[in-house]
């Protein structure tokens, strides 16, 4: 190998000839193997330096060359290049860094030049085993992705747009206009922001070649670039391009939630639109999560949504929007386990709102002013559907088919509708008129009901059929009480208790005694309980074999029996029943519990020995219930459909289909005993399943909800994303509803709880937390005459090929409420900047004027620089253009009021242009400035003067002494800081953070607009602290990058990449799974892997995983870093 | 002066901790002369071979300085430099090295601080273990 390698040191002026001893290594240099020549220069990257190493390339004849001087991070490619026109390869070149990593960071000289030495001899040694590489083209796409529209994405957006090529430009927000839309004049010239800002945003709009993509968000970026290709998740606005912007379903919204663009100071409603020029100029709809209540609904009843209604006084409208899609609404008002109410959320603060109350509330107040509530508009189907039971389930289902139209007949064994509603539970519970009424509203929406017929008696499946119904519901409930299993249950005053109950409710006497036992611990047990204290008996005792925390029932249910005066006994089951004389004598044992068993509960085990007598003169059975799936068998008992080991009927989880095509079931014939609302939620779901079924469709992708398991949230959750956190939230009782005297309420079957009042009701719907903004009440829909609204709109994810992209994401303002000695957020009259900024325009909430809490303009401002800002504590940066908004707040503060103005800062920086001039303006309208800063803000009330006003304490540094300033009101100058998400969105970019945690350019003075990942550029304060004319600036000068790169067309690309020898791959095909791009696959003719060039980007893994040495990566080969690591230790 | 001078090698992914070191020189943050660099694009190309070819060389001690998990430049390979890292400093642990002479490191490209600590802590960790004995670097060769 005959090498001729040049080293060429550099001074760098004295960076590194001041600590390492230049003229040393050169010497040293000049005696290593293969270096034939070794000189230094002042500054190599100079125009004389390179010239000087072109020369020696040619003159010595050089086929390697190592240039020592700075990073080659800083100007390896300005020597490549320089080899290049000398008529070398570049990748002959190799950069020897002893300036960042040898001269800045070391004292001693001796040192620092034996380490120079070091890496310098590393580089010779690496470039002895480099080879000519020929560099790679790709093509660019010309189309540019610009990620935030505030004005500096505006800004490169339009001038990128001017050449022809397409602009994507993505928003996370309704708007574009960024934090500029916020402010009323621009420092220092006082212009108007909107006035200069609200053309570019107009003509964003217009513009065709910029496809404007608010409330959008990138997922995921791929590719590289030239290449790229992005995704993005636009959220769906819920308004389409219909509306025109009339602003009349933000009258009708009952939500409101704190307005981010206002500060703390304003409020939105959930339809909203941020400012009057909002671009695109169309409203829309703040929708988060689906709430926890709707959530965990089976039909998913809107309770969010009639809440809110019910807090807004608009009880009819509650009561319409429960009745628009609920068919059994006053019987959930009263008898559901309310699951909305398990996970509500405000539950995690205090207690849970009182959905099912309020449901209540809002029907009884329509019924007693006799509101119609109007069903909706149907058209008729011919198709005839069958339903078989008249339940919960079955009339759900019945209700949604004959809402879209079927010919719904129901058959009802029994002479009451409403199966378990009816027959099962206590009418003090659920009064029988208001069931008579839901069923009437069935009646009238043209649902046929007949009773008194019984499947497998008075007709068949197959007569059905025949009959012409195009599909059968099965919901026959779990009505066959499930015994016990011990000797003496059939005897004489034992019964079952859905039996009992049935045969009360449907007026057969059942003889009762003085003392009943109830067996059980199930909602049935408990009714079985107190309707036989209604009946007469004078002492009811109910046994369950587990512990109350294991009793099936609801806790409410527990207390209200336990209140009426029924004894509960735990941890005792009975053995054997006989007749004793008059009465029944029962033979229990006491139990103790076990491990858990499969339903989780821990399994009772009886204590031997501990058997005793009881006396009873009824026993009443209520531990379970099953279908009676008899009805369903031929005359031999073998059962037409599947069933489970269960007994229950088996059905398609999804579409609820039996094995017999046309035939669904649902309700506690699937479930097993189980409750209302479940119940209601599968006819809800039979009802979509049988009207695809009718429409030939597919039975997948269901529509209609299937409630999911809700994780737990902890303290710091928040119900939406304008919502402190729960520990922050104030805490607030929940309204507890009157009941009826329990010594009086067991004298008859009246109804035990009595219902909210208005105010009471409007008190409770108060407490609800607003979770996800939208409460989906639909209001907004009927008041929009365009027909604008669609609450059914649907995220979109688009996938977008971009050859680059601009980040300009902006800024987040620094929450003053951490520096709690300035009172931000506990002190009325204590704002931030931007709430300042909202104060003064004349589209915020004052219409421009400033004005204190109590209305009254202030009689002296106090503006504190620094907040956040030039502070140890929290960010050790200047936030840069604070000084000068402070003192255009002075300004305007003149102008508007005859207020005193108090400026403390640190240092005035006024260092842009015209800025001086306008500190000097300010100081002679009569603005006073004190330098120091401020200690703290207080509230006046504790000293002697007025009350209600503030006191500034700080220490006036000029002139030494301490000072204490009374003002109205205190604008506070909050730094400027990176985005929350900005970790997030560096990774999706790849792309490095600055110390101070903004995206780090590329060179700080030399190349502020790329990043280290190329195709990828900054602007604005996503890079730093900025006004606008430098993110104007900024943003013009990644534009003109952008275009540059887009007009060339293609792109080099360094052909740094993994390369298989053939001949030594074994296919083991290790490789192919390490590869993060895919890049490697395995050639099944030739038996070894196969890498794509275009896919690989030489990240080496696969070189290093190769087992075999079969893969080079080019550029970085094994070879070259074993010459270098015998370098570095030589 | 006869005080032991280790000699480390530190092989830093060019985004990350090569960039950080970048960082710490630019800063002008001074400290021990012993770590020597060695650029890779990445730490998935951190070959094992590099590490033993290091100690076989005279290295008493390897510095592996990647991005922070979840930050690689390619997606995972710092991933892979960790699980190689962890199966050599059972290696070495078997040939009589102490694991400590192998250390890995996440090092943002803006943490020019945490690149001088680590290299001044690693100093001081190898001076106080010692030079590697002349056997192991054979036992490495052969």
């Amino acid at each position: 190998m005959n090498q001729k390698i040049g080293v060429f040191i550099c001074h760098c002026g004295t960076n590194i000839a001041a600590t390492v001893d230049v003229e040393e290594v050169t010497q040293f240099m000049a005696q290593q193997p293969n270096v034939e020549y070794s000189t230094n220069n002042l500054f190599m990257c100079s125009q004389p330096g390179q010239l000087m190493l072109q020369r020696y390339i040619k003159r010595k004849g050089l086929n390697g060359v190592v240039v020592a001087a700075c990073s080659p991070q800083m100007h390896e490619l300005t020597f490549r290049k320089a080899c290049e026109e000398a008529g070398l390869n570049r990748y002959l070149f190799q950069m020897a860094n002893i300036r960042e990593q040898c001269s800045w960071i070391h004292d001693d000289r001796a040192q620092a030049t034996e380490k120079a030495k070091a890496i310098v001899n590393a580089a010779v040694r690496r470039v002895a085993w480099q080879e000519a590489l020929e560099i790679s083209h790709v093509k660019i796409n010309p189309h540019t992705m610009i990620v935030g529209a505030g004005i500096g994405g505006i800004q490169a957006a339009l001038e990128i747009a001017e050449s022809g090529n397409q602009v994507y430009l993505v928003e996370r927000e309704s708007t574009i206009g960024g934090r500029m839309a916020q402010f009323d004049k621009t420092f220092p010239t006082l212009d108007c922001a909107a006035c200069i800002l609200t053309p570019k945003m107009v003509s964003v709009g217009h513009r065709k070649n910029i496809n404007l993509m608010t409330l959008s968000e990138v997922e995921k970026v791929e590719g590289f670039i030239g290449n790229f290709t992005v995704t993005v998740r636009t959220k769906a606005r819920y308004v389409t391009d219909a509306c025109t912007s009339c602003g009349a379903c933000v009258k009708a919204c009952p939500v409101e939630v704190p307005n981010w663009f206002e500060g703390l100071l304003g409020k939105k409603t959930a339809i909203y639109k941020l400012f009057p020029q909002a671009v695109p100029n169309t409203y829309v709809i703040d929708k988060e999560e689906t709430p926890p209540c709707i959530e965990a609904c089976p039909i998913r009843q809107e309770a969010a949504g009639y809440v809110a209604l019910i807090r807004d006084r608009k009880f009819k409208e509650a009561a319409q929007l429960i009745r628009l899609r609920n068919p059994l609404p006053a019987v959930c008002g009263r008898v559901c386990y309310h699951p909305c109410e398990t996970e509500c959320n405000r539950g995690y603060v205090d207690q849970p709102i009182a959905i099912q109350h309020l449901k209540r509330f809002a029907l009884d107040w329509a019924r007693q002013r006799n509101i119609e509530l109007v069903p909706p508009k149907i058209e008729r189907r011919e198709e005839k559907v069958a339903i078989i039971g008249s339940g919960p389930a079955g009339l759900t289902c019945a209700h949604d088919l004959a809402v879209k139209g079927y010919q719904v007949t129901v058959y009802e064994r029994s002479s009451l509708l409403g199966g378990l509603l009816g027959l099962g539970i206590p009418a003090y519970r659920l009064p029988r008129h208001l069931l008579r009424e839901e069923i009437s509203y069935l009646r009238d929406l043209g649902i046929d009901f007949r009773t008194n017929v019984t499947l497998g008696k008075s007709f068949s499946l197959e007569q059905l059929k025949q009959q012409g119904f195009k599909a059968i519901f099965l919901a026959i409930g779990a009505q066959s009480g499930v015994k016990i299993e011990i000797p003496g249950e059939n005897t004489e005053g034992v019964y079952s208790g859905v039996d009992f109950l049935r045969r009360f409710n449907l007026g057969v006497r059942t003889a009762l005694g003085k003392k009943v036992a109830v067996i059980g611990g199930g909602n049935t047990a408990l009714d079985a309980a107190r309707t036989a204290l209604r009946l007469g008996a004078e002492r009811v005792v109910i046994h369950y074999r587990r512990t109350r925390s294991e009793m099936p029932a609801s806790p409410y249910e527990i207390e209200d029996t336990e209140a009426e005066g029924v004894a509960i006994h735990y941890l005792i089951a009975p053995i054997k029943i006989a007749k004793a004389h008059r009465s029944l004598q029962m033979t229990c044992v006491n139990m103790q519990l076990g491990e858990p068993d499969a339903s989780g509960r821990r399994r009772p085990i009886s204590i031997s020995g501990s058997e005793h007598q009881l006396e009873f003169d009824n026993i009443i059975v209520a531990i379970s219930q099953k279908p009676e799936i008899e009805v369903l068998a031929d005359e031999k008992g073998v059962p037409h459909l599947a069933l489970t080991p269960w007994g229950t009927l088996q059905v398609d989880q999804d579409s609820l289909v039996t094995n017999q095509e046309g035939v669904f079931a649902g309700g506690d014939v699937v479930l097993g005993p189980s409750t209302v609302i479940a119940s209601m939620g599968l006819g809800r779901r039979a009802a979509e399943s049988i009207d695809k079924y009718l429409n030939g469709q597919p039975l997948v992708d269901f529509k209609t909800h299937m409630p999911k398991p809700i994780v737990p949230r902890g303290e710091t959750f928040r119900p939406h994303r304008y919502s402190p956190m729960f520990k922050d939230l104030p805490k607030q009782k929940r309204v507890e509803m009157s009941k009826l005297d329990p010594k009086i309420r067991n004298r008859d079957f009246s109804e035990v709880e009595i219902g909210f009042s208005e105010e009471e009701a409007v008190r409770e719907a108060t407490r609800c937390l607003n979770c996800g903004v939208c409460v989906e009440c639909l209001e907004c829909v009927k008041v929009c005459d365009p027909e604008a609204i669609d609450h059914e709109m649907q995220d979109r994810v688009q996938q977008i090929k971009v050859g680059q992209i601009l980040l300009s994401t902006g800024y987040d303002v620094f929450d003053a409420r951490v520096m709690s000695q300035y009172g931000y957020g506990k002190l009325d009259n204590v704002l931030s900047g931007i709430e300042f900024e909202r104060m003064l325009s004349a589209t915020g909430g004052t219409g421009g004027k400033i004005l204190c809490k109590n209305g009254q303009p202030p009689r002296a401002v106090a503006v504190i620089h620094c907040v956040g800002s030039r502070d140890e504590n929290y960010h050790k940066y200047c936030s840069r253009v604070c000084c000068m908004y402070a003192l255009k707040f002075a300004h305007l503060v003149k102008d508007r009021t005859k207020a005193e103005v108090y400026q403390f800062y640190i240092d005035m920086r006024a260092y842009g242009k015209g800025f001086e001039e306008f500190y000097k303006r300010v100081l002679l309208e009569g603005t006073n400035v004190i330098r120091g800063k401020v200690a703290e803000v207080v509230e006046s009330g504790w000293s002697n003067k007025e009350e209600g006003h503030l006191i500034v304490r700080c220490e006036d540094t000029l002139i030494g002494k301490f000072r204490e300033i009374p003002v109205d009101m205190v604008v506070l100058c909050s730094a400027l800081e990176p985005r929350q998400d900005t970790a997030k969105v560096r990774q999706l970019f790849s792309i490095s953070l600055s110390p101070d945690g903004f995206f780090l350019e590329r060179h700080p003075k030399l190349d502020p607009t790329s990043t280290m990942t190329d195709g990828v550029y900054i602007a604005g304060c996503c890079q730093g602290p900025k006004d606008i004319p430098d993110t104007v600036a900024q943003a013009s000068s990644a534009a003109a990058r952008i275009l540059a790169t887009a007009q060339k067309g293609e792109v080099e690309i360094d052909p740094i990449r993994a390369q298989i020898k053939e001949e030594l791959c074994s296919g083991c095909r290790m490789c192919n799974s390490v590869c993060p791009y895919f890049a490697i696959s395995f050639d099944e003719q030739k038996k070894i892997s196969i890498i794509n060039d275009a896919l690989c980007k030489g990240c080496g893994t696969c070189v290093a995983t190769c087992p075999a040495s079969a893969i080079t990566g080019k550029g970085f080969t094994d070879q070259q870093i074993y010459a270098e690591i015998e370098g570095v230790l030589a | 002066m006869n005080e032991f001078e280790p000699k480390i090698v530190g092989f830093l992914c060019n985004w990350c901790a090569y960039s950080g070191a970048d960082l710490a020189g630019v800063s002008r943050m001074k400290m021990a002369p012993n770590v020597r660099s060695i650029r890779v694009m990445c730490t998935g190309r951190v070959d094992p071979t590099f590490i033993l070819k290091a100690f076989a060389c005279g290295a008493d001690g390897v510095l592996i300085g990647g991005c922070h998990p979840g930050d690689c430049h390619y997606a995972e390979g710092n991933y892979k430099a960790l699980r190689r890292s962890v199966f050599l400093k059972r290696m070495l642990k078997e040939q009589g090295i102490d694991p400590q002479r192998l250390r890995i490191e996440w090092i943002s490209a803006s943490e020019g601080d945490k690149y001088a600590k680590v290299v001044d802590e690693m100093t001081e960790t190898i001076r106080a273990l010692g030079p590697l004995n002349q056997r192991n670097k054979e036992m490495i060769n052969a």
